[in-house]
């Protein structure tokens, strides 16, 4: 038990996948214009990596593992995610539209996005169990959904000050990804191992 | 007694003994008086006379259009020689009446005097609304208005607004002392128009004869005086409430949400005139004062004076003014020329050398939350004028800018003179715009 | 290898299978402009527009809740493109550009009072009808300049608002922020314009205004047809502008300007070298 804790301990904070993997910095810096979306944004990650961390373990265990052709597992995990995200998509639209409308249009913008791909790979690589492995798939989906609406919410703020011109947009979000990121280093050391 | 009070506001240097011991004078009449349409909140009046015709003093001119209205009357006998858009203290030309006088200054015949006790609530609601009573602090709300609280609201406290927070003005102060008669008649008054028994008047502790003189006329009449600290903005409506009775209004309420109704001590002591001898609303008091008037006065006006009559009356100009405000210095309203008449809303006219007047650009934000630590509604102002320069009204609007009562304490404090209740105010303009369109 | 292409395979076909029944199964109807949009789009999903993804914003033009400029990695071109799909701009054959009707700037137009407050026309216009004496000139204060989605307005020196009429689409935006009607839309190869917008008697703008038309009448007895007055403000015919510039040299107060050769004073736009746009940007 102990030891999931500190799986999700350390997958949320100490190895956070944006800040200190540098994982999924695409929607990290895309999307985080407003809180709101930001969250959104978070919410639909957690759902899909989650999903897609139960997937591919099977995928790996029973099928790549099965026949020895790990060496297919990039290409097979990427097939297996995209397809199961449109899934999600076109059954989440048609079946509850409301939900859709808070989480499905940020569906097609993860389907291949490296840190579902990462989480997956991470899985796999740290030989976790499926419970471990789904734990280790919510922490780092949290902490990806932390991170996105810390910073949105810092870009909120920032918007309201009078930037210096060649400061403004790209400059100053890529200066603030960067100290936030260091502001993740302090919880190096938090979790042993 | 201790002094109550409330939370936030600041306390900016009063500068009112320049003219807090000069008793009232009454100010002769002008040349020419130049009574505009709008004077008080609400719906402008109908002007109802024409070129030509001959006025009586307390005559309507202009008839009320409209439930938050209130008729204009004529402030002295005479000739009407124009009705045109003129000068008005809001920066542009609004429609007046423009009266010679003909020096008899002779009241219309018609107006006659009344014992309150013989009438009913609703008689004296039509006639306080007939006199044109406004309040006369200076935000002009129409006082009938204010005597109707819709169903289902029940009324428990009057509250007097003698607190005259603003810096420089002392007319307030002076009506307390010279006319305290009528002001707790009035009172007397409203208490039966609001069927309730419970008045309070607020004054700030500045003003110590003051309340030493209406602690001593009011304890027969079963109203209290309740001292306050010297804090702007002690007499904002809702900062008096909290301060005198500890409620609070609501977001976006008002007063008679929480049971209270508020009224300046003016509004009382022009309500007993109306009612007694029948006289409308044609004349206030206002203090003429600043460093740049030789001698600052405290005068009673005929509404529609012009406010360069009113400085020659007061030995004209010393220095070179710099700013001419229409009210106290917090919350007035910066005029363009001499030439605007005084209104009903004129509690002052404050005219300030030059060197006076700081004319800063506004710096960056440094963020040091001054204005956070004095707003009385315990608003962001920062954040909302941030947002305001961006145009992102939406986000005004969950900051509760709309709850702004415009005291101008933020921009007062503001070490990088950012001009922050207007931006706030744009800022409800336009929420109030998308409101009215949706 | 047999396992590897089986197995692959395998997935790839549960997947494609279990898709295209859940395409026909939950198929959903969506507006078809939302669809062009969506193509019409680089598809980078980058998020520049603040919105999720290419297909949020799809949506949002659609439903008209966001303006169709946010997509800056599309450009123009993609802008123009949802114009179109969108019908904005389909009656416009001619291409036309911003004018800012007026030249009065610090130096050449007075004040009534010094105004330090919020830099935003539409906030000094509240109080007493803005700084500037002339009731319908220019503020200077920049809410067009922000407003517009090109960058296509530049404030000089002296606070005047100036409209490049290369980058302009006409696209409208600039004359719905200023609040006191400024600037004009006009057709892109008129290039001579009168540039005051002050209804005022001639002996009133000239206490407040060096350069503001005084409706004087000489344009129009110089060239007939060219120019119009009306209220007491010439303007030009954009019917007959073939010797309109005749004029320019007689106007008293200089307040005609013929835009193929020279911006107003202050501006840092260089006329453009083809004397004219012939065609939609």
């Amino acid at each position: 038990m102990i030891e999931l804790v500190l799986i999700l301990i350390s997958a949320v904070f100490v190895n956070n996948f944006v800040l200190a993997r540098f994982l999924g910095i695409c929607p990290f810096l895309g999307v985080s214009k407003k809180v709101e979306t930001a969250l959104g944004m978070g919410m639909a990650v957690i759902f899909v990596m989650t999903v897609a961390s139960v997937v591919t373990w099977f995928i790996q265990r029973y099928i790549l593992d099965y026949f020895g052709i790990e060496y297919l597992q990039t290409i097979a995990f990427i097939l297996v995610i995209a397809s199961l995200v449109q899934l999600v998509e076109m059954v989440l639209q048609k079946t509850s539209p409301v939900l859709y409308q808070s989480l499905g249009i940020f569906l097609p913008l993860i389907t291949t996005n490296c840190a579902v791909l990462g989480v997956a790979v991470l899985n796999i690589q740290k030989g976790y169990g499926f419970i471990e492995a789904v734990v280790f798939a919510l922490g780092a989906s949290l902490g990806f959904t932390l991170a996105m609406v810390l910073f949105a919410g810092l870009r909120e703020r920032i918007d309201l000050c009078p930037l210096p011109n060649s400061f403004r947009g790209a400059a100053v979000t890529l200066v603030t990804a960067g100290l936030l990121s260091l502001a993740f280093m302090g919880f190096a050391g938090l979790v042993k191992g | 007694m201790e002094l109550k009070t409330f939370v936030g506001g600041l306390h900016p240097p009063d500068s009112k003994s320049r003219s807090a011991q000069k008793p009232i004078e009454q100010c002769p009449l002008p040349e020419l008086l130049v009574i505009p349409a709008s004077q008080h909140i609400g719906a402008p009046a109908e002007i109802c006379v024409a070129v030509g015709d001959q006025v009586k003093k307390g005559q309507v001119i202009a008839t009320a259009k409209g439930f938050v209205s209130v008729p204009i009357h004529a402030s002295t006998s005479g000739e009407v020689v124009a009705v045109e858009p003129r000068p008005h203290p809001m920066g542009r030309n609004l429609p007046a009446v423009v009266i010679k006088p003909d020096g008899l200054d002779q009241w219309d015949d018609s107006l006659q005097g009344n014992n309150p006790d013989e009438l009913d609530v609703d008689t004296l609601k039509k006639m306080i609304c007939q006199a044109g009573i406004v309040g006369l602090g200076g935000a002009t709300f129409p006082a009938h208005v204010k005597l109707s609280p819709p169903e289902g609201k029940t009324i428990d406290t009057l509250i007097l607004n003698g607190v005259e927070c603003e810096p420089y003005l002392t007319a307030d102060h002076r009506l307390m002392l010279e006319e305290c008669d009528q002001i707790i008649d009035g009172i007397n008054i409203l208490r039966k128009v609001l069927g309730i028994s419970r008045a309070v008047i607020g004054i700030e502790a500045n003003k110590p004869d003051a309340i030493a003189k209406m602690t001593a006329e009011c304890a027969p009449h079963n109203i209290e005086v309740q001292a306050l600290k010297v804090q702007y903005p002690q007499g904002a409506e809702k900062q008096l409430i909290d301060a005198c009775t500890g409620r609070q209004v609501p977001s976006g309420g008002l007063p008679m949400d929480c049971g209270v109704v508020v009224q300046n001590v003016g509004t009382a002591a022009a309500i007993s005139t109306a009612i007694r001898l029948g006289r409308p609303l044609v004349e206030r008091i206002a203090t003429v004062t600043g460093s740049a008037v030789a001698q600052p006065k405290n005068l009673r006006i005929a509404i529609g004076t012009p406010l360069q009559h009113l400085v020659d009356q007061c030995g004209g100009l010393t220095g070179t003014p710099g700013k001419i405000i229409m009210g106290g210095p917090m919350m007035g309203q910066a005029q363009l020329s001499l030439g605007v008449p005084a209104i009903r809303g004129t509690s002052g006219l404050l005219i300030l050398r030059e060197e006076e007047v700081s004319a800063k650009a506004a710096g960056p934000c440094i963020r040091c939350g001054r204005c956070v630590s004095v707003c009385p509604i315990h608003l962001q102002p920062t954040t909302i004028a941030a947002y305001a320069r961006l145009s992102m009204f939406d986000e005004t609007e969950t900051c509760h800018a709309l709850d702004c009562i415009e005291c101008g304490c933020c921009t007062y404090i503001c070490p990088a003179t950012l001009p922050l209740v207007q931006s706030i105010r744009f800022a409800k303009g336009a929420i109030m715009e998308k409101k009215r369109k949706s | 290898m047999l396992a590897a292409v089986l197995s692959i395979g395998g997935i790839g076909f549960i997947a494609a299978t279990a898709l295209g029944i859940a395409a026909k199964k939950f198929a959903v109807e969506v507006d078809p402009r939302e669809l062009a949009i969506l193509e019409a789009l680089p598809g980078a999903n980058c998020g520049a527009c603040g919105l999720p993804g290419c297909s949020g914003y799809a949506k949002g033009v659609v439903d008209g809740s966001i303006y169709p400029t946010l997509c800056t990695p599309g450009g123009s071109e993609t802008i123009q493109a949802i114009a179109n799909i969108l019908g904005i701009e389909a009656a416009a054959v001619e291409p036309k550009v911003g004018i800012v009707a007026c030249q009065g700037d610090n130096s050449k137009a007075a004040n009534k009072y010094r105004y330090l407050g919020l830099q935003d026309c539409n906030a000094a216009q509240k109080l007493a009808d803005g700084p500037k004496t002339c009731p319908s000139g220019c503020l200077g204060l920049g809410s067009c300049e922000r407003a517009c989605p090109f960058g296509a307005i530049e404030m000089t020196a002296e606070n005047l608002a100036v409209i490049n009429r290369e980058k302009c689409t006409g696209c409208g935006k600039c004359v719905s922020v200023c609040p006191r009607q400024v600037i004009k839309i006009a057709p892109a190869e008129a290039t001579v314009h009168v540039l005051c917008n002050s209804h005022d008697k001639g002996a009133l703008v000239r206490k407040y205004c060096q350069i503001g038309c005084i409706a004087c009448n000489i344009c129009a007895k110089t060239v007939p047809d060219a120019y119009v007055i009306d209220k007491f403000l010439a303007s030009a015919n954009y019917e007959h502008i073939e010797n309109a510039a005749a004029a320019i040299e007689k106007c008293p107060t200089k307040c005609i300007r013929d835009f193929s050769t020279g911006y107003p004073e202050g501006s840092s736009f260089l006329p453009p070298t083809i004397p004219a746009k012939t065609k939609a940007a």
